[in-house]
């Protein structure tokens, strides 16, 4: 006992060495060798890895797949350190332990500027705050996947993990072998001595489990197998053959189905529900009355044998609608109110100041030229391509719940709620998302469908949104508008820049959804209002960078990138204003302003490189540019744009991107051509308008996304080699996007389009 | 009601479904044929699409009665784990899919395209692939589509035997 006590904190102080700094939070989520039961043969190791009999990896999967390709990273992640090929690891759900909780995604939420926080060279208040932040989020253990954070909250935790099974295994091989562990050899999990012993992990798993590791290192750089590589997606052949399992696709003996329906209202409820006629028609088998989540829209569903039958029964509900006391919801006013606080709060130095530098007012005083413009921003939905649904059982005593979502911890706190039984009655299966985008943040449906499930007899349930539901009833990106003023000097040269933007801050209002307990009676300033702007990185002297917060009464959620989404659209473009303001080439003009930022300036210059940035291109083509940094990576886009009967048609993308350490170039690409052809659906249509409280945009029809015939014929990604610790890839391609082609539309045309979605 | 899915004759109890029920639905809720999906009810995203007589169609908008008599092909049957269809292969070689989730319907639309046309144009591409995507996989669907286009016109089979007489 006392020797193997002795062992693991040798064990510890090792893993500190390699791990540096940043060790306590990734060595307090490992867990213990029981924090995995192992059933069939299976031996856990530790709170992530299991070894099979037959000396197969079986991975605890934390995170939610919704396309992003994040169960093959994190299981290229124990794959390297265990010296096995990805076949040879198997994902299993996790539980619901606090070391599965995202640390760094939270840590994110800090309103540091970049300057002060460039990989290596971090001020010590950067350090602080990341620590006790950190410390916080360990203790939350919110279990989220979001904010582009899974691969860089996982990056030491996983890799130590992998490493430290390695080590218990090879451990275990040297005490049996008689032979000393560092020549032992492995190869896909077949450990072997030149002498002749050989043997798989399965057959020392055991031995493993009580044999403390010693010296634990993770792989150099230099010796990566995997990480680094184009390795193919696990979960493709599930997706071309029909067979993987969305929350959709649940099927259980005996189940039900239901729809629900919303007040067309935002906010507004129901008063009577007349449901003879539902009741009626065949298949139909209840009603039920949901209530408001979390003080929003009043909904009803209705179960039946199937979602079709179910659906006939939702539309023949005759409901009397009840307007919010409130007042109905108006997008056109909102905008508005948007602009009129935006100024005022510019005109008065008001709203918070998520970034100050110099004297702005000094700076304006004594320019040779002011420039100021006003942008804005929509409402925006997701609409995932799956729609919104989840299946749950009621049955003694018990809930069980099948969820496509990005929120497995709190979902199920919900449902246990929802219930009324204790946590631990409640098993959650996450099942692979049909797209997230930050609208399976929310777990509405959630607490719905286990809300039916109350009334189906034991029965599971499965509930369905009509897409026409999920368009009208979203967490919307909010709406924004931004005042944007320069100075510019005598020479030409940018003295001053001040942004006073305003619209909802979406962070207090999901907490006060889904965490009401940290939801303070006064909102603190939200990060995310003011993230793509008073963070950027150009060397601008003089700065005031502030967010008036303002309460539309919208529901607000996150949407791919938040605030960047929109936020850069405002900084990029204006920053381009002021190039060709000063007659300077945009690119030219951006790393001018970039001397202190070398990964920012090579991010843009590598763009325009492989873009042929200022070589000539066919007549009525142009292209325009966009530099941006957001969820800890860099990504410049430059586009090539025409018009075709008086509409934008992007022809080519070229992205430049520096996301630290790349674990797999392949899914990078991919996200970026994801993230670049999402942006562009909202930069070219997105938008939703409230009138009289209700969403006008119902379905696809008239919610336009881009298709194939409209998509960019090239999207190219060119990586920055690095070897700082991994940034996000899901989101950092969506924000220059819009204002790429905003800016090329302007070449075109002449004219500066300031408001999205673009229209020329 | 008898229906005539992938190959095999499925009968649905007249109690159970309308003749006015989308296929999609009788395929997912009653058949449990998971494969084809739900995704706007108006025939607007394509995540629906199954081949109803060799055609592709959306099935969220096929009343069950149309299909009765005619063969359907779903997913499910565009090839198999052996034999692969080319486009499943070609899907696999681009590493096309995201979410996945709309990738059952493209894939169903493509190969309606390539067995009529194993030699598609970038516009016929465009025409015949009307499908929503909202993780943007289109370029990589039209390159892919091209892949599995070339492997057909060099003689490899567009699906297995099975898969074939499936169809």
């Amino acid at each position: 006992m006392k020797r193997r006590s002795m062992l693991l904190l040798g064990a510890g102080a090792a893993g500190a060495l390699v791990v540096g700094w940043g060790v306590l939070p990734p060595r307090s989520r490992q867990g213990r060798a029981d924090t995995l039961p192992g059933v069939d043969g299976e031996v856990g190791l530790n709170g992530w890895i299991k070894i099979t009999a037959d000396g197969k990896v079986l991975l605890a999967m934390h995170r939610s797949e919704m396309g992003q390709g994040v169960h093959t990273a994190l299981a290229m992640l124990v794959a390297e350190e265990l010296d096995v090929s990805l076949a040879k690891v198997r994902l299993v759900q996790a539980g619901r332990d606090t070391l599965y909780g995202n640390v760094a995604g939270f840590v994110a939420a800090l309103p540091l500027h970049p300057g002060d926080m460039e990989p290596g060279h971090e001020t010590r208040g950067v350090k602080a705050g990341r620590w006790i932040v950190s410390k916080f989020a360990r203790e939350l253990g919110i279990n989220m996947t979001g904010g582009s954070s899974s691969v860089a909250d996982a990056w030491d935790v996983l890799r130590l993990a992998g490493a430290t099974a390695r080590t218990q295994l090879l451990g275990a091989a040297s005490l049996q072998w008689k032979l000393p562990l560092a020549e032992l050899v492995v190869a896909d999990g077949v450990i072997s001595h030149p002498s002749g012993p050989t043997g798989h992990y399965g057959e020392f798993a055991k031995a493993a489990a009580v044999t403390p590791a010693s010296t634990i290192a993770v792989k150099e750089a230099k010796d990566w197998k995997l990480i680094g590589k184009p390795v193919p997606r696990i979960d493709l052949v599930a997706k071309t053959n029909g067979s993987a399992g969305f929350g959709i696709d649940v099927r259980l003996p005996g189940m039900v189905y239901a729809v629900v329906r919303h007040c067309p209202m935002l906010g507004g409820s129901f008063g009577r529900i007349d449901s003879d006629a539902a009741m009626k028609l065949p298949g139909v088998e209840r009603v039920v009355r949901l209530g408001p989540y979390a003080g929003s829209t009043d909904g009803v569903a209705v179960v039946g044998r199937s979602s079709w039958h179910a659906k006939q029964g939702a539309q023949a509900l005759d409901i009397e609608w009840r307007a919010p006391p409130a007042g109905v919801l108006d997008s056109r006013q909102i905008a508005a109110a948007l602009e009129a606080t935006a100024r005022q709060a510019a005109a008065t130095q008001g709203g918070f100041a998520f970034h100050a530098a110099g004297d702005v007012q000094a700076a304006s005083a004594a320019a040779a030229r002011r420039i100021e413009a006003v942008y804005h921003a929509p409402y925006l939905a997701h609409a995932a391509m799956e729609p919104i649904n989840c299946t749950a059982q009621v049955k003694d005593g018990k809930v069980e719940v099948w969820a496509p979502t990005q929120l497995p911890g709190m979902a199920l706190a919900l449902a246990a709620r929802t219930a009324g039984v204790s946590e631990d009655a409640v098993t959650l299966h996450v099942t692979y998302l049909g797209g997230g985008f930050g609208r399976r943040l929310d777990i509405d449906f959630v607490g719905q469908a286990v809300r039916i499930a109350l009334e189906t007899n034991g029965r599971p349930v499965q509930l369905l949104w009509p897409r026409e539901e999920d368009i009208t009833h979203d967490f919307y990106r909010p709406a924004g508008a931004a005042v944007m003023q320069a100075s510019i000097d005598a020479q030409g040269a940018v003295t001053s820049l001040a942004i006073t933007s305003a619209g909802d801050a979406v962070t207090p209002r999901w907490m006060e959804r889904g965490l009401p307990a940290l939801a303070g009676p006064v909102d603190l300033p939200d990060k995310t209002a003011s993230e793509g702007l008073f963070d950027l990185p150009y060397g601008i002297a003089n700065q005031r960078i502030a967010h008036a917060a303002t309460h539309s009464g919208v529901p607000v959620g996150f949407w791919r990138s938040v605030g960047h989404s929109h936020n850069a659209f405002f900084s990029e473009c204006f920053i381009d204003e002021l190039a060709f303001e000063t007659q300077k080439d945009p690119v030219a003009f951006r790393l001018s302003l970039l001397a202190d930022m070398p990964r920012h300036a090579a991010v843009l210059k590598l763009a325009a490189d492989k873009s042929g940035w200022g070589k000539p291109l066919p007549a009525g083509r142009a292209r325009g540019v966009a530099l941006h940094e957001s969820f800890g990576s860099i990504v410049a886009e430059v586009v090539e744009v025409s018009l075709a009967d008086g509409r934008p048609v992007v022809h080519r993308v070229v992205c430049a991107a520096d996301v630290g350490t790349v674990v797999n170039p392949a899914i990078v690409a991919q996200q970026m051509e994801s993230a670049v052809i999402f942006g562009l659906s909202a930069a070219l249509y997105g938008r939703i308008d409230i009138v009289g409280g209700v969403v006008q945009q119902t379905n696809f029809p008239n919610h336009p996304v881009l298709k194939l015939a409209d998509a960019p014929r090239v999207i190219e990604t060119h990586l920055i080699a690095s070897s700082n610790p991994p940034g996000g890839v899901g989101e950092p391609g969506t924000p220059p996007i819009a204002p790429a082609v905003a800016n090329a539309l302007f070449v075109l045309t002449g004219k500066r389009v300031r408001g999205l979605p673009l229209v020329v | 009601m008898d229906l005539s899915v992938n190959g095999q004759t499925r009968t649905v109890a007249d109690a159970a479904v309308d003749p006015s029920m989308p296929l999609l639905w009788v395929l997912r809720d009653v058949l449990n044929l998971t494969g084809t999906k739900f995704g706007c009810g108006v025939a607007a995203c394509g995540a629906c699409t199954v081949h109803l007589d060799g055609q592709a169609v959306r099935s969220c908008v096929t009343p069950l009665a149309s299909a009765v008599g005619k063969p359907v092909r779903t997913i499910e049957a565009l090839g198999t784990a052996e034999q692969p269809h080319a486009l499943q292969k070609a899907w696999i070689a681009h590493q096309v899919p995201q979410c996945g989730y709309c990738q059952s319907g493209v894939l169903m639309a493509a190969a309606g395209l390539l067995a009529k046309n194993r030699d598609p144009s970038d516009a016929d591409i465009d025409a015949a692939i009307t499908n929503i995507c909202r993780c943007g996989t289109y370029p990589r669907i039209r390159e892919a589509i091209k892949t599995a286009a070339k492997a057909l016109r060099g003689g490899d089979t567009g699906a297995s035997p099975r898969a074939a007489a499936a169809a």
